[in-house]
């Protein structure tokens, strides 16, 4: 199987404004096409500033983030923006619904904000539905005000919306954080059934070693970050 | 696009208690800064429109502006009268075309009463010289017959054949009323929009008749019927004031000279359209005034519009975190309070304007009755319209300093915000 690289960071240097030293220096990070990668770190490791590079929310100071072969340093802050908006699906550690949508609604949300992400999802209500109904939200639910909703749905209903409208890459940040051991198995269940029928790749980030295993690849923060860290 | 604003909308729903308020003080404000600009313009213009083509108003010497107060608004009272031979004797000369003799003083029922004779129904005019008309009935051609105006008529429910017990003096009260003697009405006036239409108007021998049997503000020992007072001299011995038209408007100022040189007795006579501009200074700036101060409650609406939406954007940093994890950019955030606040605003205008308009329906007949402002009901004028546009536009300008700080925010929030 040849390797087609996802997501490929070379030689990556990034501080933060007003720092004097870099804080995150990665010489070479690469995800290929069907791999799922895990990121550990401890928090204050760079586990943010690393997903807001492969975001698009900031660009490092040199090196080049190429992702589905596209450079993102290369872009302007809108196109950064738009590429976000159709390649990607972002879920939260926790509140990641905005409380005045209704389910539907805030899982088609990225459909409003990409045209590429509403072509693909179709039919949006029929898309929609059918994700939620595969991430097991109760159709009791679907009328129900978000804030009615466990944490674990919420965290499920932010699946739904990263998936929607096939994004190649799904990026996590300590999505289980706040769920308990039961629910967080049943979420990475999900979560992988449906990357996987999607063909997306996972970037999952995550303090917590026991998901670790799931993953074909996996980097420590702690390991690959070559900045000195100046105190 | 379609999707910001309807975020914008249903974030504003999910909010609505706080905007409710929001919205309410700023339609309270454009209530006020309207209805104050409405007022001043319809004051003007019904001060303006109260009397037309009378050349000079004579009267007992005193301050102008009352003069025209008392004579032609109703408002106040005349410190003095003027001698019925001097009004005969002035209106005797011969650039005089017209006379109307005014005589006050009583009251029906919180309209003032006033004796004139029926040169009135002929010579008086208002608005672009327009005359009196009668909508129903004739004028009075005898000693207890009387003219209602329409506002009379329709306050109090009277037709025609109604008997009217006149009070004395201005304050109704049972023990000083001419109730021995009754008039009946023999006419209505037609709407005007001036204080005629608030005026019971007899003839001066009414008003000489019913005070027949009076000294000094109560009734004297001898009573008289009243057919017994139709058959004394009821030749007035004063009158209040009275309009004089010229033939040749060239000699109003030699006449007002002529007047106020009269050697008989201390009389005035003022041009009412310079007194209505002298009286208009006066108010002005007074008007002027209460502009200032409602734009400052419009300027204190917006404020606390901004406070608002300063206050919520501290909880709203998540939902602008999640917003651009689905690839909003942060114009979008801005774009997004400067919707929002334009929706506040313009939802508070037409709230406003709303308002203004149902209190002119409800108070205008009050306006009338108690102040003689008389309000149409028209639509916004062009001012109006460019005040509505000035007022949209500082909305956009007060949204980008929460805007601007929002999209600073979520710059550097990017998708993590640790609240």
């Amino acid at each position: 199987m040849s390797a087609t690289p996802i997501i490929h960071l070379k030689e990556i240097r990034f501080r933060w404004p007003g720092q004097s030293a870099d804080f995150l220096y990665i010489p070479e990070l690469i995800v290929n096409k069907g791999e799922h990668l895990f990121i550990q770190g401890p928090s204050g490791s760079g586990k943010t500033t690393l997903l807001n590079l492969l975001t698009g929310i900031n660009v490092p100071r040199s090196g080049s983030v190429m992702i589905l072969d596209t450079p993102l340093e290369k872009l302007t802050n809108i196109g950064r923006d738009r590429f976000r908006a159709d390649h990607l699906g972002v879920i939260f550690q926790q509140f990641n619904l905005l409380p005045y949508l209704s389910l539907v609604e805030n899982v088609q949300l990225p459909c409003g904000f990409s045209r590429r992400k509403r072509a693909n999802a179709g039919d949006m209500d029929a898309t929609a539905l059918r994700l939620l109904t595969h991430l097991s939200i109760p159709d009791a639910l679907l009328d129900q005000p978000v804030s009615k909703l466990s944490v674990g749905q919420q965290q499920r209903t932010a699946v739904a919306r990263a998936l929607i409208g096939n994004p190649e890459i799904v990026i996590a940040d300590e999505p289980t954080s706040a769920l308990d051991s039961d629910n967080r198995d049943r979420f990475l269940e999900l979560l992988f059934q449906e990357a996987e029928e999607q063909e997306s790749t996972l970037i999952f980030v995550s303090h917590d070693r026991q998901i670790a295993e799931r993953f074909t690849q996996m980097v420590d923060l702690t390991m690959i970050n070559q900045a000195e860290v100046a105190e | 696009m379609k999707t910001l604003i309807r975020i914008v909308l249903k974030s504003a729903w999910h909010r609505r208690i706080s905007l409710l308020f929001t919205i309410l003080s700023i339609a309270i404000s454009v209530c006020l800064l309207l209805g104050v600009d409405k007022i001043r313009k319809e004051a003007k213009s019904s001060f303006i429109n109260t009397i037309s083509q009378t050349d000079l108003i004579v009267g007992a010497r005193g301050g102008p502006v009352n003069l025209l107060l008392y004579s032609v608004f109703r408002i106040g009272n005349a410190t003095n009268n003027v001698t019925w031979e001097s009004y005969e004797e002035i209106v005797a000369l011969d650039e005089i075309a017209w006379s109307i003799p005014i005589s006050l003083g009583d009251s029906h029922r919180g309209f003032r009463v006033m004796g004139t004779n029926t040169d009135y129904f002929e010579y008086y005019q208002y608005g672009q010289s327009q005359r009196l008309t009668f909508a129903e009935g004739i004028p009075f051609s005898e000693v207890y017959h009387a003219v209602i105006g329409r506002d009379v008529a329709d306050a109090l429910d009277y037709q025609l054949g109604d008997e009217i017990i006149v009070a004395h003096g201005l304050v109704s009260a049972e023990f000083a009323e001419h109730d021995d003697k009754p008039f009946t009405v023999t006419g209505v006036l037609a709407k005007t929009g001036t204080p005629v239409d608030r005026t019971v108007h007899v003839s001066l021998e009414g008003i000489e008749a019913i005070h027949v049997d009076w000294q000094g503000g109560t009734r004297s020992a001898f009573q008289l019927s009243a057919e017994q007072a139709r058959n004394v001299d009821l030749q007035p011995k004063a009158i209040t004031a009275f309009m004089v038209g010229l033939d040749n408007r060239i000699n109003t100022f030699r006449l007002q000279r002529a007047i106020t040189e009269y050697n008989e007795e201390p009389l005035m006579a003022i041009i009412p359209g310079a007194t209505l501009a002298e009286l208009w200074q006066t108010i002005v700036v007074f008007e002027q005034v209460l502009l200032v101060i409602s734009g400052f409650v419009l300027i204190a609406g917006l404020l606390g519009m901004l406070t608002m939406l300063l206050s919520t954007l501290n909880e709203r940093r998540r939902e602008m975190a999640v917003l651009r994890a689905v690839g909003a950019h942060p114009y979008h955030i801005l774009f997004l309070f400067v919707l929002e606040t334009v929706f506040i605003v313009f939802l508070g205008y037409v709230i406003g304007m709303c308002l203004l308009y149902s209190l002119l329906v409800l108070t205008q007949p009050l306006l009338v009755a108690w102040y003689g402002i008389n309000i149409t009901i028209t639509r916004p004028d062009a001012q109006q319209w460019f005040l509505f546009a000035v007022v949209l536009l500082l909305s956009v300008i007060v949204s980008l300093i929460p805007g601007l700080i929002a999209y600073r925010q979520s710059l550097q929030d990017g998708l993590a915000v640790k609240v």
